[in-house]
């Protein structure tokens, strides 16, 4: 198998891309459910006072 | 409830599934070609049309949404199109990548003037224009117009830009990343690897819609 | 006054201010024929090699120097408050975009106008034709139309002059390839018929851009 190496190369970039733009959206999620705990967090005590 | 969960998640099933079929496919299934001399990797191309098109789809998604978003003024719209240029430069990058991996066996050199690669390279900019103008224009909701505007008039451009490419690579012709027919086997490939990819990008796209749902969400609440 | 009335009156303001002040007209034009120079040097060795570079070379001569001169004709709107007063006045937004765009239209003209005949003794080619005079006033057309739409967005953002050439020049690519090419041929003495194709593809790149962006620009500057 002649030049395997470009074509994995390029097999590996695609997945490469797509993993990282996936890790970019779940830390994304993890973030906005921080800030909507903290929230959740916050308001309870806003009701009581 | 059951079914609720198959709902959510029968795109993304269904993209594993044909991204593993894909997989097989331009590994095993495939019949090499031997035309242009490097035969394996030529199977970048099952790669590379599939990344092409979802590119060119994300870029028609931009259009539409951004004429919806100026009809409208909601910014549901301004979601999709924002979502959608952000997967559509992920993957105009993707296509100029595996563009150049494939012509260096394929030519010796990292980059040909083929009319689908430079047309792709102007459309990255025109889409880095649109993610920056949202910045540049120092309010959101003015950079959701300005952006707008872009995603249409960017689309619009698209196919003059490559019309005039080709004319030009009519009279200089250079290596063309891809040429010839396609065999049964070949053809079934693509097909495959294209849904895969289509299934791929409807997928990220959904998430990345109701992430920036979230967002929106989130930041008014703050405001309060 | 008619819609016509009311653009060629935004034009005329237009001409009247730069006529005194002549701040696009001769900045554009110094550096215009400052490129033109430097790249003579840079290229001038010998006729064969300046024929081959002088399209590529007046093209991107043309290309900043009209970038130049569109920004600066908003600038001038933004600083002096001028947009705001044009757009209380009682008239369609697209009537701005008519009166602007043929200001810069003509300031690129004018530009031109001037920079062909040095082009053309500096380079030693004739650059003075009729197909070459043919496509650079198509290619101006193109620019100004698509060029006053991205230059009244340019203005309303924070970094404005640097933003006008990273927006506006990938959309102008098709102008600039068709024009190169289409000059190339042009000084080489080709005929119309070679140049079919490419004023075909100059000409409908105007036609299509003017009518989006007339049909676009009151986006860009509602309040």
């Amino acid at each position: 198998m002649e030049n395997a190496g470009y074509f994995f190369a390029a097999f590996a970039i695609i997945w490469a891309v797509v993993f990282g733009y996936v890790m970019f959206l779940v830390n994304k999620a993890g973030k906005i459910s921080r800030q909507m705990k903290a929230i959740e967090e916050a308001r309870p005590r806003r009701d009581q006072a | 409830m059951e079914q609720n969960v198959f709902r959510k998640y029968w795109l993304a099933v269904l993209g594993v599934v044909l991204i593993l079929v894909a997989l097989w496919m331009v590994f095993l299934y495939v019949p090499t070609v031997t035309q242009d001399g490097h035969p394996f990797a030529q199977r970048i191309f099952y790669f590379h049309v599939p990344v092409d098109w979802v590119a060119f789809l994300s870029f028609f998604i931009v259009f539409i949404a951004s004429i919806a978003y100026l009809r409208t003024r909601d910014r549901k719209w301004d979601n999709i199109a924002h979502s959608s240029a952000e997967l559509g430069i992920i993957f105009t990058s993707l296509m100029l990548l595996t563009g150049m991996i494939w012509a260096r066996p394929a030519w010796g050199v990292y980059w040909v003037w083929d009319p689908r690669l430079t047309t792709a390279l102007v459309l990255w900019f025109i889409y880095v224009a649109y993610l920056l103008v949202r910045s540049y224009a120092g309010e959101e909701v003015r950079g959701a117009r300005f952006a707008a505007v872009l995603g249409i008039v960017g689309f619009i451009d698209v196919p003059i830009v490559a019309l005039a490419i080709v004319l030009w690579r009519t009279q200089h012709p250079a290596p063309l990343v891809f040429e010839g027919g396609l065999d049964g086997k070949m053809m079934a490939t693509l097909m495959v690897s294209l849904a895969a990819f289509t299934c791929l990008f409807a997928s990220l796209l959904r998430v990345r819609f109701s992430l920036r749902k979230a967002e929106y969400l989130l930041r008014s609440i703050e405001q309060e | 006054m008619s819609t016509l009335g009311k653009a060629l009156a935004i034009t005329r303001k237009d001409i009247l201010s730069e006529a005194r002040s002549k701040e696009i007209v001769f900045s554009a034009l110094i550096f215009a024929i400052l490129v033109i120079i430097i790249f003579n040097f840079a290229f001038g060795a010998d006729q064969t090699s300046m024929t081959l570079v002088a399209p590529g070379i007046l093209w991107v001569t043309f290309t900043f120097a009209g970038v130049l001169s569109l920004n600066r004709s908003f600038v001038a709107e933004k600083e002096e408050n001028c947009l705001e007063g044009l757009m209380i006045a009682p008239m369609p937004r697209e009537v701005i975009y008519i009166g602007k765009g043929l200001g810069s239209l003509l300031f690129m003209v004018v530009i031109e106008i001037i920079a062909l005949p040095i082009f053309t003794v500096l380079f030693n080619v004739s650059a003075l034709s009729l197909p070459v005079i043919v496509i650079t006033l198509l290619a101006t057309i193109g620019f100004a139309a698509v060029g006053t739409l991205f230059s009244a967005l340019a203005v309303n953002t924070k970094a404005r002059d640097m933003v006008l050439p990273i927006l506006f020049l990938p959309v102008v690519v098709p102008v600039i390839i068709s024009a190169v090419k289409a000059t190339s041929l042009a000084l080489t003495g080709s005929g119309w018929s070679d140049l079919g194709s490419w004023l075909a593809i100059l000409g409908a790149f105007d036609v299509i851009f003017m009518v989006v962006s007339f049909w676009v620009f009151p986006f860009i500057v509602e309040e």
